[in-house]
Parts: structure tokens; C-alpha cells; sequence
């Protein structure tokens, strides 16, 4: 089990230092955060190689980190001795007997500490220091790395050429399906877990035979009649035969099929839902780490959920999962506690989180929890009709819109508020919480919501119990009747009240939209006041 | 999980009973098996993959690999941060005086020889019990040939591992410890070369490891069996040897025999001479074997070339210091027939001398 990644100097990541769920970990972000680069690193280090191939043959400049390379120029034009960019991606097991392997002290832990591990390292080759030496007087943005050396080994200092078998990973990309070349290496090596070492001899030499078999049959003419041509040198007979060379091997023939279709033939989503449904599988060569990106790519929402389903009951606890995702119903679903968040600041996780919260939001896979995790600033109301008048008295006030400055307004539709207020309490997110007071003193109100407040983060705003009991009413104290009455454009027959609250939506964009002037309700323009800082 | 100790005579087959038991355990159980030379380590290695070749978790190591790869390697950091091993320097030695890395790491980062072992000893408090509790996890059990060959922090390692919850077997004859993995160190030379015995016996009473005899030779023939014996005095409290070689050919046993006779005892029996080494015996002219490189050898026949302690513990039963013994030992030992010893004045020795016979058909 991974207990700790570490990142240096790859790509993105400048230094990142990562501390994964046991079992399950939904990686999260904006886009360009370094999600995929986060899988990547991971496959990297635990397996050697990225997207099939060898690092050390795909090393290129730009796998180190942009900041890095400038801050290297800059020193260096400065004078300033400096070390060369380098990568360091560490990844940090469990300390069980199992791993002991892998054990040792060459990790970056201070002090010294040893524990299984393995480490990627992209450093200057000592072969080529002259070369380096003689760049580095007028650096360029773009590393040399002909004379970098990608060194990939254990904790305890043992240099690694083939993945050890402890680390077994799966690595499954659901965002591009590539083109028709056929079973990919990733595939293949999923497919080759699955067989035990027997099974895979015995289909090997039955390959062999048959091949062997069509040789001596249906070629037999042919071969007659081509073997009197002398076409070799020295007037040898040549002859036609299949080829048992290892470039030709079983594996490279054989290809999952869906209902007789060719598994590259089937639909996209149903292609990674048999590759994660293959790596999760239980049986003995199973993959200990799986990496998913975004699984819920080419699948219905029905799909998705039979996915999502899938993989919960296929979960068990010596696999260790980590999936990339932009969904809401993966995060929901899966549990918002594996959530692991890669923001602009330190990483985010929300491994304590009370069982009772996990569980609401697994029941409500509608709800946009990645709305919350993603925004910097958070405005939560109750209800569309809410959100759409919030949005005018922000506008109103500061001639922008709240997405504009980085506010998220965000409806609950019946959400418990508390619900969501924790979410964003642990998320460390600042929040502005708007609600009707239904006739309730909002001194009452604001009591079981404490534990999730604080002064200047995290706040609710309710509107007094005597300027009505709702938004509409709260409208029509702060407007005024006749003001109101033609924003929105009604007979004067309709008692204003009963007709804002028959049509909550129809009522909020005719305000939203109007080119009258709107006066706020005191509790909405204190929240916008508040979350706009 | 058990610690025991082997003391076996020569020719007791050593070896072979690390084969038969590595043959014996389940196929699943991880066994390092630990050798001095690299001559015993090819030919336990053959002898597994004849006998345990089905056994994939049976590892042979030499003793400096060993320490290299677990000890070394993985947990430098420990005492020099940063740092890792980049070789290994066989013959080089620190300056008397140096301290910290230099002490240890040559310039270009390798391990001294000399220094491996108190490197390797020292890593072991460093870690905090990392580096036997990563020993504990790879291996179930650890065989260890030639234990008499060890020396110097290679004892502090062994107590280290007795205190481990991995399975420990050694094996060694005592009596042949002529090899030592430090010549230099001054560290626990109190145990060095046969005294090894005593080191034994203080764990023993301690509890940490079960001593057991091996007194069995299957090699040398009784008469040499015997004077095998005598060559360590009683004080060692050594068991006597027992022979199951029931060969007889007509000339076997201990022999002396003068200067003059040494060629053509040569012509009539084709022994193996053994000398102590290139500087000894220059007077005769024979292809000769030193002591050292004999060492877990068999001939039929040898012929020695005696040092001074080996004339004086013949003519006269003088005791020998422990390596002069060890080496001794190990030569007489070589033999399955017949021991002859290159001696003009015997002293009060009791041992027959050999004559070529009269040939009747020249003389009368």
C-alpha cells in the first residue's frame, strides 16, 4: 500500500507530497492542477515506464518542472552556483514484511528514515559533465537530456530494470481510445494477469502446434510448387511456414471480444468498463494499484452508474486505487471521503469525515459536490429562484458577476444546509449561507449550524422573521409593492404575493432580468457583501 | 525459531547436509544460504540445483555480498547521509587514522574490505532495527557454511541475527578456521581463528544457540582420524573423530619418512604435497599445494612438507598455536589413505617411517 507520494520537479509538480487513502482515492482539481500528471508520476515510479515505453526513452524536456528550469537561468545568469533541475518522483509502501525488499533509507525523509519505497530519478549523467558543464554557462529553457540518465530504483538502493512483483499495476485511461493498433500494452498486461503461469504455457505451445499444423497442411502445395523456383542463393528450396518467432507470439493475436465483437471494435465507454472491470477482478496476480482517469468518459448516466456499482463491489482491500475525475456522481458515489484535492495550495483531503455525511452524499449522486471542492469562494442558497436573484444583487453591487470573481453560487434544492456547510467547512472553503427564516428567529436557527461557522469564513445570513417569512416576501418589504409590481409586469387584479410564490423561478428571472432598479433584501446584499471580501 | 550451531571434523559432509536439509524444507520457505569462498558457493550452488532444484527460494551469497547487498547498500544513509555505495574495494585499505566516511568509503564510494564488516555491524543500531527487520521479512531462514571462517564484527553480526526471529543454522569445523575475513582488525581477536569455539560456548550458555557435534568423518581413514585429534591438545575439550572410511589398500595411515625416500614415495603413491607456503620447502622439488588453497579439498594421498611448530609437535608433542594447529589440521585432513610428513630426525615421535622396499633383484 502506498503511504506517501512524493513529486519533484516533474512537469506540474514542483513539489507535491501526496498521503493516499488506503483504499480508494478520488483525485480532484481544476483543470491544469496535475491530476493526469499526478497518475502519470505514480505509473512512473511503481512501474518504470509511461504509456508503455521505457522512461529513460521518453525522457524529454519537458517532463521538468517549467519554475525549476527558470529558476536555474535566472540563478545561473546571476552567477550563483546551483544545482541542475532534476525529477524525483518517491513513492513511500507500507512497512510490512511482504516489502521488506524494497526496504531502506535512500528516500528523501528526514531524518533518516528507512521504509520500503521506489524512487524515479532523472539526473545529470556524471558521463557527460563536461557537455553539462559547458551548457550551463548560457542555459536554455529547453534541458539537454542527452546527457540526463533516468536511474529507477528500490529504497534500499537496488538499481530496477523489471517492475518488481510486489507492485503489479493496472493503469487504465478512459479519456482517449487509441486508434486502431489493437490491444494496447497497458491491456495486454491486464489480460496477462489474468492467466496463471500453466494456462499461459499451455496456450503458448498450442499456438506453436497449430501454427506448425497449418505449415504442414495447407501450404503443403503451395510449398511444392514454390520449392522448385531456386530463387536462394545456392539454388536452396525455400518454402513458406508460419512464423514461430517471439515476435509473433500468442499475446500479440489475441484480443478480448464483447458478444463476438473485437473488444477495439465495441464502444468506447463499454472498452474501459471491461478494462476496470478486468484489472479490479479478484484472482491471484491481481493488480495492488490501479490508476482510472476519468472513468465516467463515453458512459451514459445509466452506464456510469452500472460502472460505479461495479467497482464498489469489486473494491477490496489489498488494491489501491486512485481515479481522476470531474463528475460528481464518481465523487458522490465512490464517497466524497476518498476525495484527495489537488488545489493551488497543499493538497486537500477529506479522510475524517463523519460516516453519516459520506453516506448522504452516496445517496444523492445529483448533487454538484465538485461545485464546493473546486470553487474558491462558495455562496449556498436554497433554492433556484434564490440563486438567480443572489445573482443580480451581486451584479447590482459590484458590476460583475460572482463566477467573474471566483464565487460559486450554489443551490442546495433541499439539501440540508448542515450538509453542506461541513463539506465546506472541511474543505476549508469561504462561505456565504443564505436562507428563509420560515418564521423562526434566526438566532434559533443559526444554533445547530455553529460547529461548521466561523467569523469572516463561514457565515449564514437570514432575513428578519418580521420582513417575511420567505424570499418573495422579503422582496416586496424591501421593494416595495408597486415598485415590484412592475418589474414584473403583472395585473394589478393578482395579489403580488400568492403569484411571486405560485411562480418562484418565473418571479426571480423576471427581476433578474429587468431594467428597473432592485432593491436587495438587507440579508442577500450583507451575504453578497460578505463572500466578495 | 531455532538457532543452532554444527560443529563438524573434516570430511563429515558439510555441505552435503546443507543440500539434504535445504532439499527437506517446503518449497515456499525463503532460505539464504551464506559461504566464505567462492569455490564452496559454485559448488553449493551446483549441488542445490541438483538436489532442491525445485526449491526457487533457496539463495546462495557469499559473506561480503551478503553484507554488501542487506547491510551496506540499503541503509548508508543512516551514518552518511546522501551517500550510497558504489563499489566495493577488495584489496585497498583506509588510512590507519581516518575517520567518518573515509574510514569506510574509498574516493570513488566503494566499501573497504577491511572495513565491510564494522560498517555493516554499526548499520545495525543506525537503523533503529530497520535492517533486521528487513532480513526478517525477505528470508525465513539463514544457513551459514564455514562459520569458522568469520572474524572480527562478522561475530557482532552473527549475535545480531541470533537475536532475530529468522531461523539460523550454522555450520563449521573450528578446527579448520585458517581463513579469516579480516586479517587486520583487532576487533574480537580473542575469538579469532580456532578460538571461534569459545564464542560458541559463552552463547550457549546464554541460550541464544544450541551447539551440536558432527564427529563423523567419511573421508579420512581411522589411523589418520586419530592423529587428526591429537593435534589440538585436550584442553580444547574437542570430541575425538569417528571413521566410517573402511577402505583398506595396504598402505594407510600417518607416515614419516626421511628426505632421501621423498621421491620415490612420490613414484609409488602419487600424493598431493602440501606446503605452507611458496617461501617453505624449497628444498624439495614437488608440485605443491599451499595449506590454504587445499582447504575443502579431497586427494587419496598427501605428502607434507612439516613448518617448525609441525617438526616440534611431532618430535616432541609440543602444543601449537591455534592457526599454526588450523592449518596443520586442515592438511592432514585432506587425506582418505595415507598422511607421509617429510621428516629426518623424529624425536620422540612413535610414527612408523616409510622405506621404500629392498629390491631383491640388485641388492644382496
Amino acid at each position: 500500500m502506498i503511504k506517501k507520494i512524493r513529486i519533484r520537479g516533474y512537469r506540474i509538480h514542483r513539489d507535491l507530497t501526496i498521503y493516499p487513502n488506503p483504499k480508494l482515492n478520488l483525485i480532484v482539481g481544476g483543470n491544469e492542477s496535475g491530476k493526469s500528471t499526478l497518475i502519470e508520476a505514480i505509473v512512473l515510479a511503481l512501474t518504470g515506464r509511461i504509456n508503455g515505453r521505457s522512461a529513460a526513452e521518453e525522457l524529454n524536456p519537458y517532463w521538468f518542472n517549467a519554475a525549476d528550469v527558470a529558476d536555474f537561468i535566472v540563478k545561473r545568469a546571476a552567477s550563483e552556483l546551483t544545482r541542475l533541475p532534476e525529477i524525483d518522483i518517491e513513492i513511500f509502501l507500507d512497512n510490512v514484511p511482504e516489502l521488506q525488499e524494497l526496504c531502506g533509507a535512500h528516500n528523501s525523509n528526514l531524518p533518516t528514515e528507512a521504509c520500503p519505497g521506489v524512487r524515479i530519478r532523472c539526473l545529470p549523467n556524471p558521463d557527460y559533465l563536461a557537455e553539462l558543464q559547458a551548457w550551463a554557462t548560457a542555459p536554455t529553457p529547453l534541458l539537454p537530456v542527452e546527457y540526463y540518465c533516468v536511474e529507477w530504483s528500490t529504497f534500499a538502493d537496488v538499481r530496477l530494470t523489471m517492475r518488481p512483483r510486489a507492485l503489479t499495476t493496472a493503469v487504465i485511461d478512459a479519456r482517449t481510445v487509441r486508434s486502431s493498433g489493437g490491444v494496447d500494452y497497458h491491456l495486454r498486461q491486464i489480460l496477462g494477469s489474468q492467466l496463471e503461469p500453466q494456462e499461459r504455457a499451455s496456450i503458448s505451445l498450442q499456438y506453436r502446434q497449430a501454427k506448425a499444423a497449418l505449415s504442414e497442411s495447407a501450404f503443403k502445395t503451395v510449398n511444392q510448387r514454390i520449392g522448385q523456383l531456386h530463387a536462394a542463393l545456392h539454388a536452396q528450396p525455400i518454402a513458406l511456414a508460419m512464423d514461430q518467432t517471439a515476435r509473433t507470439s500468442w499475446e500479440e493475436s489475441v484480443a478480448p471480444h464483447v458478444a463476438g465483437v473485437p473488444f477495439t471494435m465495441s464502444g468506447q465507454g463499454q472498452q474501459s468498463a471491461i478494462k476496470i472491470a478486468l484489472a479490479m477482478n479478484r484472482h491471484a496476480g491481481h493488480a495492488k494499484y490501479v490508476t482510472i482517469e476519468e472513468p465516467e468518459n463515453h458512459l451514459s448516466h445509466t452506464s456510469l452508474a452500472t460502472l460505479l456499482d461495479r467497482m464498489g463491489a469489486l473494491a477490496s482491500d489489498d488494491q489501491q486505487l486512485f481515479i481522476t475525475t470531474h463528475s460528481s456522481s464518481v465523487l458522490n458515489r465512490l464517497g466524497i471521503e476518498a476525495l484527495q484535492f489537488l488545489g493551488p495550495a497543499a493538497p486537500v483531503k477529506l479522510d475524517e469525515l463523519s460516516t453519516g455525511i459520506v453516506g448522504y452524499f452516496k445517496k444523492l449522486p445529483g448533487f454538484d459536490t465538485l461545485r464546493l471542492v473546486l470553487a474558491d469562494k462558495i455562496v449556498l442558497v436554497e433554492g433556484p429562484s434564490d440563486e438567480i436573484i443572489f445573482e443580480r444583487v451581486f451584479v447590482d453591487l459590484f458590476g460583475k458577476r460572482p463566477m467573474a470573481c471566483g464565487i460559486d453560487v450554489v443551490s442546495m434544492r433541499g439539501l440540508s444546509l448542515a450538509r453542506g456547510l461541513e463539506l465546506c467547512h472541511r474543505l476549508g472553503k469561504k462561505v456565504a449561507a443564505t436562507r428563509d427564516n420560515d418564521g423562526i428567529d434566526p438566532t434559533e436557527l443559526r444554533r445547530p449550524l455553529a460547529p461548521w461557522l466561523a467569523a469572516g469564513q463561514r457565515e449564514v445570513f437570514i432575513g428578519e422573521v418580521a420582513h417575511g417569512h420567505t424570499l418573495e416576501p422579503q422582496m416586496i418589504h424591501h421593494c416595495g409593492e408597486a415598485q415590484l409590481r412592475t418589474i414584473l409586469g403583472i395585473a394589478d387584479t393578482a395579489n403580488l404575493e400568492t403569484w411571486m410564490t405560485r411562480q418562484k423561478t418565473e418571479a426571480a428571472l423576471r427581476i433578474a432580468s429587468s431594467s428597473e432598479a432592485v432593491t436587495a433584501p438587507a440579508y442577500m446584499l450583507q451575504a453578497a457583501k460578505f463572500i466578495h471580501g | 525459531m531455532a538457532k543452532r550451531v554444527t560443529l563438524a571434523v573434516a570430511g563429515s559432509r558439510k555441505t552435503q547436509g546443507i543440500v539434504e536439509h535445504c532439499a527437506g524444507l517446503p518449497t515456499a520457505r525463503r532460505v539464504l544460504a551464506l559461504t566464505y569462498t567462492q569455490k564452496n558457493q559454485q559448488e553449493l550452488q551446483d549441488r542445490l540445483a541438483r538436489h532442491a532444484g525445485d526449491h526457487l527460494n533457496i539463495e546462495v551469497l557469499g559473506w561480503f555480498t551478503f553484507l554488501l547487498r542487506h547491510f551496506a547498500k540499503p541503509f548508508l544513509p543512516f551514518m552518511f547521509p546522501g551517500e550510497k555505495v558504489r563499489g566495493f574495494n577488495f584489496e585497498g585499505m583506509p588510512y590507519r587514522m581516518s575517520k567518518g566516511k573515509a574510514r569506510f568509503l574509498d574516493k570513488g564510494g566503494a566499501v573497504y574490505r577491511s572495513e565491510l564488516g564494522r560498517l555493516a555491524f554499526e548499520l545495525i543500531t543506525a537503523s533503529k532495527g530497520a535492517l533486521i527487520r528487513r532480513l526478517e521479512g525477505i528470508y525465513d531462514e539463514i544457513l551459514i557454511d564455514e562459520v569458522q571462517d568469520l572474524s572480527a564484527y562478522d561475530w557482532e553480526i552473527l549475535d545480531a541475527l541470533l537475536s532475530s526471529n529468522i531461523a539460523i543454522w550454522m555450520v563449521g569445523d573450528i578446527r579448520q578456521a585458517v581463513l579469516a575475513t579480516n586479517g587486520r582488525s583487532s576487533k574480537n581477536k580473542k575469538y579469532a581463528y580456532a578460538d571461534a569455539i569459545n564464542w560458541f560456548r559463552t552463547r550457549e550458555k546464554k541460550g541464544l544457540v544450541a551447539i551440536s557435534e558432527s564427529t563423523v568423518t567419511w573421508r579420512c581413514h581411522p589411523q589418520i582420524a586419530a592423529f587428526s585429534d591429537l593435534i589440538f591438545d585436550a584442553s580444547w575439550g574437542f570430541p575425538g573423530t569417528v571413521s566410517k572410511n573402511e577402505t583398506v589398500t595396504g598402505h594407510d595411515g600417518v607416515f614419516l619418512i626421511r628426505g632421501e625416500h621423498v621421491a620415490a614415495y612420490v613414484s609409488a603413491y602419487s600424493p598431493q604435497s602440501l606446503r605452507h607456503s611458496a617461501a617453505s620447502a624449497k628444498q624439495l622439488d614437488l608440485a605443491f599445494m599451499n595449506f590454504k588453497v587445499a582447504k575443502g579439498a579431497t586427494f587419496a594421498r598427501v605428502l607434507i612438507a612439516p613448518t617448525s611448530p609441525i617438526t616440534d609437535f611431532i618430535r616432541s608433542g609440543a602444543s601449537m598455536e591455534p592457526l599454526a594447529a588450523s592449518s596443520f589440521y586442515v592438511s592432514v585432513t585432506r587425506a582418505e589413505q595415507s598422511v607421509a610428513i617429510v621428516l629426518d630426525d623424529p624425536g620422540d615421535s612413535k610414527l612408523p617411517y616409510w622405506t621404500p622396499p629392498v629390491s631383491t633383484g640388485h641388492r644382496r
